[in-house]
């Protein structure tokens, strides 16, 4: 018996041994499995951009355009994060909401701009989304909820309206697990203290729809994507105060308030 | 791994078709059973239990071909519900995942190839003895006193 068992532990051994030499080889490189993945996340990002383009129209005013840029221009380039990855768009939705889609989309609402009292509450929320993305908190979200299989039928064209609307709305209606929501909300201070912007704003930003009951409609889809609001203003605060507070502004007051008000105006005139 | 040693007697032609065959139905069952590894399992096994009387020739064959299956069920299983998690849970393809199939298609291939042979072998009324599995196989399979 003994020399079987000699022999047992000799197989597993090399089983073992012949799983670990694989896995110092970087198959994902070798079989090109990562491109494939890319062109994938690529395609879908496209389909479902479009779907959210098509349902709400984009909106391309010049003093909106150059806010937008220079936040997320500002962010990525103090935290090393390479911006034309970061495809944003601003739609016509006066619902307060923004939320990222695969391959670097990120899409803002206008409702989403109009109610922000500052530039520095909107560069946290486009923060908290920047890094969703960065973490690729929306692959992981949508092979969660709607599986692996059927978004490659959606990248093949087997995919209906109906899938696409439902990626959709997994996207901009509904939460990330708590965890995910957590180290978005952490690391959008992370980018914003090495941008040496005030991070205090985001957490008031936060306190904000959480505590806003006269005009809940308008909050209705932040606070469902975003629950336990005042909890994470809390916890954002309680973070904030561990690194270096700093209190710059992302942009000048004048640039804000030139895209703040275009954006009314347009918003009036349509 | 796989080593011809001499058996307890000379087994006859019907013993020897009988012992091929049960690797040969491993074969097939492997073949049918793919992608789910319990087919080729539950097939030694039924094959296993109608010979379990038979001769000592075909029962010793009987056993070393049901233990291999046993120890690729393990294997196998988990690179089986790792593929569905992929695909419909929330698991990426990963590095690991790659390695492990990869590692898992070579065992398989091995087990494959020695079946092959052993099903010959067994044939022609020679005793292929595995590694391992040979001697686990002595201990349960006694010849009949």
């Amino acid at each position: 018996m003994n020399k079987t068992l000699k022999e047992g532990i000799i197989l597993v051994a090399l089983f073992a041994a012949t799983l670990f030499l694989m896995m110092q080889i970087n198959w994902m490189q070798v079989l090109h499995i990562k491109s494939a993945a890319n062109t994938t996340e690529k395609k879908l990002g496209e389909l479902i951009w479009e779907s959210v383009k098509r349902d709400n129209g984009e909106i391309d005013i010049e003093a909106v355009n150059t806010v937008i840029d220079s936040i997320i221009s500002t962010i990525c380039t103090a935290n090393d994060i390479d911006a034309s990855k970061i495809q944003w768009h601003v739609v016509e939705n006066s619902q307060v909401n923004a939320f990222a889609l695969p391959d670097g989309h990120l899409v803002l609402y206008s409702g989403l701009i109009t109610s922000a009292d500052n530039a520095e509450e909107l560069t946290g929320v486009i923060c908290h989304e920047i890094a969703h993305i960065q973490h690729d908190h929306v692959m992981q979200k949508l092979m969660k909820e709607i599986g692996f299989s059927v978004l490659l039928s959606m990248t093949t064209g087997n995919g209906g309206g109906e899938i696409i609307g439902g990626a959709v709305k997994t996207l901009s209606s509904s939460a990330f697990d708590r965890d995910n929501e957590k180290e978005a909300d952490l690391s959008a201070v992370d980018y914003m203290q090495a941008a040496e912007i005030d991070c205090e704003p985001f957490a008031e930003f936060m306190y904000k729809i959480a505590k806003e009951s006269g005009d809940y409609d308008k909050y209705l889809t932040w606070i469902n994507s975003h629950p336990d609001s005042e909890d994470r203003a809390a916890y954002i605060v309680e973070y904030t105060l561990k690194t270096d507070v700093t209190s710059g502004k992302i942009i000048s007051p004048l640039t804000w308030n030139k895209g703040k008000k275009a954006l009314d105006k347009w918003s009036n005139y349509e | 791994m796989i080593a011809i040693k001499p058996f307890a007697y000379k087994p006859g032609e019907h013993e020897s078709e009988k012992a091929s065959n049960s690797y040969l139905m491993s074969l097939v069952a492997l073949i049918c059973g793919l992608p789910l590894p319990i087919v080729n399992l539950i097939a030694s096994f039924i094959f296993y239990m109608g010979n379990r009387k038979s001769d000592y020739f075909v029962r010793w064959h009987c056993t070393q071909a049901l233990l291999s299956q046993v120890s690729m069920l393990f294997v196998n299983s988990f690179g089986f519900w790792w593929t569905v998690a992929i695909f419909i849970g929330d698991d990426q393809i990963s590095n690991d995942y790659v390695a492990y199939m990869i590692t898992v298609l070579f065992f398989n291939l091995t087990e494959f190839i020695a079946t092959i042979y052993t099903a010959i072998q067994t044939r022609k009324g020679i005793h292929v003895e595995w590694w391992f599995y040979s001697g686990i196989t002595d201990q349960l399979c006694k010849p009949k006193s």
